[in-house]
């Protein structure tokens, strides 16, 4: 019924997140254009383990005999959020450095390494 | 139960201890931190001879984590399903570069760095990155490629931007970052599709299972764009510049090991991930077309450089489109399998060691520069050579091998990949020793503007632990010149096969059990 | 002690012999050369294009190899022109790159 739709959502997204990076010139606009790519490829993840009509993959919860959705998706998605965090914790923290001794955050005025 | 068949997950899980432990150590004492820095430094180099003494002299080296043995990759349904370790000739290689350039960088940042602007974090953050990297070429399985590739980006970029107090430092950071992330998540995108279609993570067990299928495009395209971006490939380049002009001297050169890293990921899912799918020559032709455009391009960027670190960064990457271009044409030829297509494998791969010992080498003479003038901006130095007399005949030695002068080692590899690419297409010859031509010069006008010449300022000379570790690399640089063949025949020829025959070694050793 | 490539080979310690021959031909031509000269007259001094420079002239390391890199200023400039350190235009390169291969890769 649902066919294809929630890989389609995620590379909208993605898409979405892309032309932010292209057209944005601020560096915090910049920071959620990465986030919102991430959070595709996240919804990706989790997307590709979904069995039709499957329970939650926990063994002592679901009743005997029922499919379950795969967990190792949703393990990736664990280990991607983490990794996500990371990454734009740094380039946040970067970030607020430039703007100290800059004043802008403009990546077009913040240029002085080009050529 | 030796510690002999552990090797593999000591040489990654030893520094990342030695990097997580360090700061802990730092604040009882710093005497601490440095002897827990060295007792790890030589144990992950020991780890990692030994694995490559078991590579290249009993094969492929297997260890599954969290089965009853090591060597137990498949369980009863007859599929990998537990993060398998996989060390061939070319891992083991990557590991043997890899350990060096640690090695030269640890000894090196002992007098580099000072206390007050953040020797321990420096330190935490080198040994990070060393673990990152092992982890990056010891590793048979896609997704714990892409955790450890992520792991680099972080580390790297934050030993570009830690010096917060200069204005330069956190904008290249920034950049990096940015531009690291999203290849990052270029290559996740691509692991998420593979995982789709065939439900694995296990580099053989897809290896086996790829056929040409469109999402199979698509993840190929996606994983090349995310990786030749890593690995500085022109158009995609314009972060490396910055990134290695920025970062400390020390921090520079493991830089550059970790781009040669991403570039075995990109060799390892070209020959043997898409061994058995790439029908046609095109992604052949493709990688070749965009190492000749690198080294052109990067080459002619570096003759307007004024700044000495952007300098020997333009070079470094035109070194990239070398090795690409040996990657590439052996890739364009493997469906026929002609013997130059094994010298393009060879003296791509061999220039990746050559590269790391010659840039290397540039990059902390360099530092030596920056630390006694307080400057790298060539318009502002000048007879350097009078006070820095090892530092000078360091970059000097650096700045042929780079340029590919003989004896040195830079011609050996470069050789080789001259006479192969002239093979497939003599244009690509004649613009691979264009782009030597042009780095020639511009290293002799480097060298020249600022270590010859009248005296314009007294400085002090290197300290002896600086001067050690550029002597360890140019060591390297001299005995792989002397006797190339050597080298060639018991460490680059073993990772050159592993390559361009030894997809079906892989699979067996993996699936095979 | 040799690199055997398909087509030929490479022996560094066979072209240091050879080296060495030419630097004693080299040598050998120094010594049968004249040694007289006077110190501390014009004999001395650096020829910087027939002017008159003090004790200690610096040329500095943007203007050496300057023809060379004038005759390179066309494509150089060229190239120079795409570097603009604006973290947008890196995004779009990123983009052109894997179009590019994502072409190449489904096209063939």
């Amino acid at each position: 019924m649902i066919g294809n739709f929630p890989f389609a959502v995620c590379m909208i997204l993605i898409a979405l997140g892309l032309w932010t990076l292209l057209t944005r010139r601020n560096l915090i606009k910049l920071a959620i254009g990465i986030t919102l790519i991430e959070s595709g490829v996240n919804l990706f993840l989790v997307t590709l383990g979904y069995v039709r009509g499957g329970v939650a993959p926990i063994y002592t919860y679901a009743p005997p005999g029922a499919r379950m959705v795969l967990p190792t998706p949703q393990a990736l998605t664990l280990t991607s959020i983490v990794i996500g965090l990371a990454t734009t914790a740094l380039m946040l923290a970067f970030a607020v450095v430039i703007y100290r001794h800059r004043g802008t955050l403009d990546a077009g005025k913040i240029r002085e390494l080009r050529g | 139960m030796t510690i002999g068949i552990h090797v593999p997950i000591l040489a990654i899980a030893v520094p990342l201890l030695g990097a997580f432990a360090l700061p802990i150590f730092a604040k009882v004492h710093r005497n601490l931190r440095d002897l827990w820095a060295i007792l790890v430094a030589a144990f992950t180099c020991a780890m990692v001879v030994a694995l490559a003494v078991q590579v290249f002299t009993s094969g492929i080296q297997l260890y599954t984590l969290g089965a009853a043995s090591p060597t137990a990759t498949v369980v009863q349904g007859g599929f990998p399903i537990r993060i398998v370790l996989v060390v061939d000739g070319m891992s083991a290689f990557m590991g043997l570069i890899t350990a060096l350039v640690g090695l030269a960088s640890l000894m090196y940042a002992f007098q580099f760095l000072k206390e007050e602007q953040g020797k321990t974090l420096a330190m935490t953050l080198f040994f990070l990155l060393w673990a990152g990297m092992l982890g990056m070429e010891s590793t048979g399985d896609m997704f714990n490629f892409f955790v450890f590739l992520e792991v680099t980006s972080i580390a790297a970029c934050a030993l570009v931007g830690y010096r917060t107090w200069e204005s330069r430092p956190p904008e290249a950071a920034f950049k990096t970052m940015a531009m690291y992330t999203v290849g990052g998540l270029l290559v996740l995108l691509a692991v998420g599709i593979l995982y789709g279609e065939y439900g694995a993570l296990n580099i053989a067990y897809l290896s086996s299972q790829i056929s040409g299928t469109p999402l199979d495009k698509v993840a190929l395209g996606l994983l090349l764009g995310g990786l030749l971006m890593k690995a500085g490939t022109v158009p995609a380049h314009m972060w490396a510049p910055d990134a290695y002009g920025e970062a400390p001297a020390q921090a520079a050169i493991v830089l550059v090991a970790n781009t040669q890293a991403s570039l075995y990921g990109l060799f390892r899912v070209l020959f043997t991930l898409y061994g058995g799918a790439l029908s046609t020559p095109a992604v052949g032709w493709l990688v070749t077309a965009l190492g000749t455009l690198t080294l052109l391009v990067a080459a002619l960027m570096a003759v307007i450089q004024t700044d000495l670190g952007g300098l020997i960064a333009y070079g470094a990457v035109s070194q990239i489109g070398y090795m690409l271009l040996g990657g590439g044409v052996g890739l364009t030829v493997i469906s026929s399998r002609p013997d130059f297509g094994l010298v393009a494998m060879k003296g791509g791969i061999f220039h990746m060691m050559n590269d790391a010992a010659t840039v290397g080498l540039l990059f902390l003479a360099a530092g030596v520069v920056k630390r006694a003038c307080g400057t790298k901006d060539l318009r502002a130095l000048g007879g350097l050579g009078h006070d820095l007399k090892w530092t000078s005949g360091f970059f000097f030695l650096g700045a042929l091998a780079l340029a590919g002068i003989p004896p040195l080692n830079g011609f050996a590899s470069k050789f080789l990949i001259y006479e192969s690419s002239f093979r497939l297409s003599p244009i690509l010859t004649a613009i691979a020793v264009l782009g030597s031509i042009l780095l020639l010069a511009v290293f002799v006008r480097a060298f020249q503007g600022a270590f010859l010449g009248p005296r314009l300022r007294t400085v002090q000379p290197a300290p002896l632990g600086m001067l050690i570790a550029m002597g360890v690399l140019a060591a390297i640089i001299l005995a792989f010149g002397l006797v190339p063949d050597f080298f060639v025949r018991h460490m680059v020829t073993p990772a050159a096969e592993a390559l361009w025959r030894g997809r079906d070694l892989y699979l067996a050793a993996v699936l095979g059990d | 002690m040799r690199l055997v490539t398909g087509q030929g080979f490479w022996s560094p310690l066979v072209w240091l012999a050879l080296a060495a021959g030419v630097a004693l031909l080299a040598w050998a031509f120094w010594f049968r050369g004249r040694r007289t000269y006077k110190a501390g007259t014009d004999q001395d001094m650096p020829f910087l294009s027939g002017e008159q420079v003090p004790e200690g002239a610096h040329v500095g390391g943007q203007h050496l190899y300057w023809g060379f890199v004038e005759g390179l200023r066309p494509f150089v400039d060229r190239v120079q022109a795409f570097h603009t350190g604006f973290l947008g235009d890196y995004m779009t390169w990123l983009v052109v790159l894997l179009a590019v291969a994502l072409l190449v890769v489904m096209l063939t």
